[in-house]
């Protein structure tokens, strides 16, 4: 029970701070593609913006995945689920997370592959002019899906607290 | 086992893991990557998840999204829409039910100025709902008048999910959201006609508002009006460079999230709650969309794997020797039904690329079909089980608004939207005449 | 008996598909009666072009057509792929670069090394620019946001072109949100058969390269467990194909030039496109030295363009 209270704390803790520096990506977002439109317009039009948009873009909503879902931004759909009692909610959540917790994993597997390719023959570069390696993307969506993955054990954990103590550790941040 | 038994079978498991209420993107991903798994797994297979994520990270427009949030949430936030709302107030308050109707105004406002419709649902909620209540409307018409409303957001240009739809249906952006203006101007005009009626038979659900309330005098009128230019600059700011290819359409969305901004700022109302909220609040929703395409994406990789794109067009055309016009139709019914259970762009990514290419072959205009499919996910947004702009209005609404308030309001702006969607269907030209006029076809 | 069933995905979206990918694999199917099974999925269809090379290693997909350059292949063949600045003039050329002066091989045992099996390439259309804004000189390429291919991309920036690089369905909606000023990646035929026509205006006769080169890939143990009589039938259906798809590019280019009504024909006078023409011999140069196998194709790229340029036309324009 401590262990998972303490691991609830860390992984919380740590994606939480994560998070709360990914969603100041959304200026970054805007100052690239403003200093593109900038270019465009009065200079000559940039090479690497929209890509690198496209990189940032996955940043934020990878890396701040994880705050978002701490949040409770994931829309569930609750026809049923809004009727139940919060302890039959821990009850479901509990069945479900396992769900999840495959999906994310078979994600990460993929995205681990896809990964170690990046590092093979030489590096592996984005197929523009611009090449960039790709390996840094994707070892942030790597690392992100994996604190996906943690925070989605800590949401069991917990539920599995809620239905042992009663003790509702779900909106502690 | 049969590939279209398959995946019948996908996408029932989808459906019913939907129902226990677990989080829509897991048990998408969930169905997706275990099917690819299964049918590929021999070899690879299990790349299709990760796969989609990168797929999604070179769908350029949707780095639209978070800029069209942000705004939505600066806006609402801020309250500098405020004046916008009082402009209604003071110019339609003496009608009957006409709050109501000036709400649908400001919405189409809101809706010029940004390609969602969490914008308008965050307005309407945190400012009009409120005051509409206040002033003993009824508080079912209300819920129900800002829901619809606000989903004029991705009807009336900019549109976010019509340009989705351009990408999947490689159809010219510009057009798409020349096809929507009109209909869009004519479903808020629905919505009113409805709403006057309404209050006409039964002056309770929405008094008059009493002259000394709405007698501020002719500056403060004027005042109020210039409030109404808001929307307009932001809405130019937007769309002139990008209507005359200086910007892009994705630098567009950024600039126009940065106006703003910066036009809260001006006004000195970009507190720090409110940067607050509308950075956390845009990584949320951003989240909540991204992961739900990602896995979306996935599922549509397999369901195309699958060939279910033939195995419909075979079904429709073939077996059952359909005319056009009845396929289009259970095409649209089966869009209905579906958007009640799911999220509109898994609709869009998993659906639509098998009756887009069905709509053409048939012979029929896409550029018409997206503004279909556009009305069809308005009342997506707003059907229970599963719809945004319920979950919005559940997380905004007051206290006494419970939940079946909420479901129960919206049942004749449903209605009224089938009305519009079959006015639009028998009448193309609502939606064409513009853009032929426009770019001259 | 259990067909084998093989998953495979086309560079090309459905309408292009349609022509140089879907009769290959129509024929093989209705060749093989039934014991080889092959599915066609078109442009990033069920993986996104970049992942597309490690889905075909490990065997997500069993085969692939499409060009080295843009399916970013990790061999060293990458860049000759596609459209290699100025190598080629008409899409014979390419299988005599293959089968007479040795790419073939080349080709083969690069790929055999990255656990792919590498059937066969052949030349298509040439890379022309079709464009919202008409390209009469040089100076009009300066800050134009072309979708082009890598190498392409590569070559052209210096000349102020912007290359940018999207999904391939997603091209024609680009340029209506202005992501795009336009195209430096085929012929007109297939400016006319995408749609890119509708889009754009312009269509610039001068050419980067005459011929795309294109190849079709399999999954090197799938190709292994294939039984000999399939493994012939899908050689042969593959060459037939490239038949096919010769002459409708060739008569599509010749007919659309004459008559289309969709893109106005302009063109970069030859003197000043001279100045592209010498760049790209810089470019030769700057390529062979990525390594040995880069060496050796740019040399025979060098003694061919040699041999046509010495028997004149119809080798060379003139
Ligand atoms: N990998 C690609 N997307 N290649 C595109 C090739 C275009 C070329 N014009 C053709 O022959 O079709
Ligand atoms: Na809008
Ligand atoms: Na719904």
């Amino acid at each position: 029970m401590n262990a998972m209270r303490k691991y609830i704390s860390v992984v919380d803790g740590f994606n939480h701070g994560l998070g709360r520096i990914a969603m100041y990506g959304i200026f970054v977002l805007m100052g690239i593609l403003l200093w593109s439109s900038y270019n465009k317009t009065f200079a000559s039009p940039q090479l690497w913006t929209l890509e690198m948009a496209q990189f940032v873009m996955v940043g934020y909503y990878i890396l701040g995945g994880p705050y978002a879902m701490q949040m409770g931004a994931n829309v569930r759909m609750d026809l049923f689920y809004a009727e139940l009692t919060p302890r039959k909610k821990a009850w479901t959540d509990c069945i479900t997370v396992l769900f999840l917790l495959i999906y994310l994993f078979i994600l990460l597997w993929g995205g681990i592959e896809s990964t170690m390719y990046s590092f093979k023959y030489g590096g592996e570069r984005s197929p523009t002019a611009w090449r960039p390696y790709m390996w840094p993307v994707k070892v942030t969506m790597c690392i992100g899906i994996s604190l996906m993955l943690l925070q989605a054990v800590s949401e069991l954990f917990k539920d599995i607290l809620f239905l042992k103590s009663g003790e509702d550790t779900r909106n502690a941040l | 086992m049969p590939y279209e038994l398959i995946a019948i079978l996908m996408f029932s498991t989808m459906m019913l893991m939907l129902l226990t209420g677990q989080r829509v993107f897991g048990a998408i991903g969930f169905v997706a990557v275990i099917a690819a798994l299964f049918l590929w797994g021999d070899r690879g297979g299990y790349d299709i998840g990760f796969s989609a994520a990168i797929k999604l990270m070179r769908w350029y427009p949707l780095l639209t999204l978070p800029m069209f949030i942000f705004m939505g949430y600066v806006l609402s936030e801020s309250k500098i829409a405020d004046d916008l709302y009082k402009m209604f107030h003071v110019f339609m308050g003496g009608v009957r039910g006409g709050l109501a109707i000036g709400t649908i105004g400001l919405m189409v406002l809101i809706s010029a100025m940004n390609g969602l419709s969490v914008a308008g649902m965050a307005i309407g909620a945190t400012i009009a709902l409120p005051e509409l209540l206040k002033r003993n409307y009824d508080k079912l018409m209300v819920t129900g008048v800002i829901q619809a409303g606000s989903s004029l957001g991705i009807l009336v240009p900019p549109s976010v999910v019509l340009v989705l739809y351009a990408m999947i249906a490689r159809q010219p952006v510009g057009q798409l959201w020349l096809a929507g203006a009109i209909p869009g101007l004519m479903m808020a005009t629905m919505f009113i006609i409805y709403i006057a009626i309404r209050c006409r038979i039964n002056p309770e659900l929405g008094p008059a508002l009493p002259p000394e309330e709405r007698d501020v005098g002719w500056p403060e009128k004027l005042r109020l009006l210039r409030a109404g230019l808001l929307p307009v600059v932001i809405f130019a700011v937007m769309m002139v460079p990008f209507v005359n290819g200086w910007t892009s359409l994705v630098e567009s969305s950024a600039i126009g999230a940065i106006a703003a901004f910066l036009a809260a700022i001006l006004k000195g109302r970009m507190t720090r709650q409110v940067f607050e909220t509308s950075v956390r609040q845009t990584l949320a929703i951003t989240c909540m969309f991204m992961w739900i395409i990602l896995a979306a994406l996935a599922f549509g990789a397999v369901f195309d794997g699958l060939g279910a794109v033939k195995a419909i067009e075979n079904l429709f055309t073939e077996q059952w020797g359909l005319n056009p016009w009845v396929i289009l139709i259970l095409m649209q019914l089966s869009f209905l039904i579906m958007g009640t259970f799911l999220d509109d762009t898994a609709m869009l990514v998993i659906v639509a690329p098998l009756y887009v290419p069905l709509v053409g072959a048939l012979g029929f205009d896409l550029v018409w079909y997206g503004v279909l499919y556009t009305i069809t996910c308005q009342i997506a947004y707003m059907t229970p089980p599963f719809g945004y702009n319920l979950f919005l209005m559940r997380a905004m609404a007051p206290p006494e608004i419970t939940i079946t308030d909420i479901y129960r309001s919206i049942i004749p702006f449903v209605g009224v939207m089938i009305l519009a969607l079959a006015v639009v269907m028998l009448f193309p030209q609502i939606a064409l005449w513009l853009p032929n006029y426009v770019y001259g076809k | 008996q259990e067909p084998i069933r093989w998953r495979f995905q086309t560079y090309a979206g459905a309408a292009l598909g349609e022509e140089v990918t879907k009769p290959a694999i129509d024929a093989i199917n209705a060749a093989c009666q039934g014991q080889l099974e092959i599915e066609l999925f078109y442009a990033d269809q069920i993986v996104p072009t970049g992942e597309l090379f490690q889905a075909l290693q490990r065997g997500t997909i069993d085969g692939v057509h499409s060009d080295d350059d843009s399916m970013a292949s990790p061999t060293p063949v990458r860049s000759f792929g596609g459209y290699f600045p100025l190598a080629t003039k008409h899409a014979l050329d390419v299988p005599v670069l293959f089968n007479q002066y040795g790419l073939a091989d080349i080709w083969r045992e690069e790929y055999a090394k990255v656990g792919v099996h590498w059937l066969s390439a052949a030349g298509q259309d040439p890379c022309n620019f079709n464009t919202v804004n008409p390209i009469r000189s040089l100076s009009d390429l300066d800050g134009l946001k072309l979708y082009t291919f890598p190498t392409a991309g590569r070559f052209l920036s210096q000349f102020g072109v912007v290359p940018v690089n999207i999904p391939y369905e997603d091209a024609e909606v680009a340029v209506q949100t202005g992501e795009l000023d336009g195209m430096a990646w085929s012929g007109i035929t297939e400016d006319y058969t995408v749609g890119w026509a509708d889009v754009t205006n312009y269509f610039c006769t001068n050419n980067i390269s005459g011929a795309w080169i294109g190849s079709f890939f399999v999954n090197a143990e799938k190709w292994a467990e294939l039984p000999d009589h399939l493994k012939q039938i899908v050689s042969s259906a593959i060459e037939a194909s490239h038949t096919y798809r010769n002459q409708w590019y060739w008569g599509g280019e010749a007919r659309l030039r004459a008559s289309g009504e969709k893109l106005e024909l302009t063109s970069v006078p030859q003197d000043e496109w001279k100045q592209v023409e010498d760049a790209a011999v810089k470019f030769w140069d700057e390529m062979a030295e990525e390594g040995e196998t880069a060496a050796k194709i740019v040399q025979i790229f060098r003694d061919y363009n040699d041999v046509t340029s010495k028997a004149g036309p119809p080798y060379t324009f003139g």
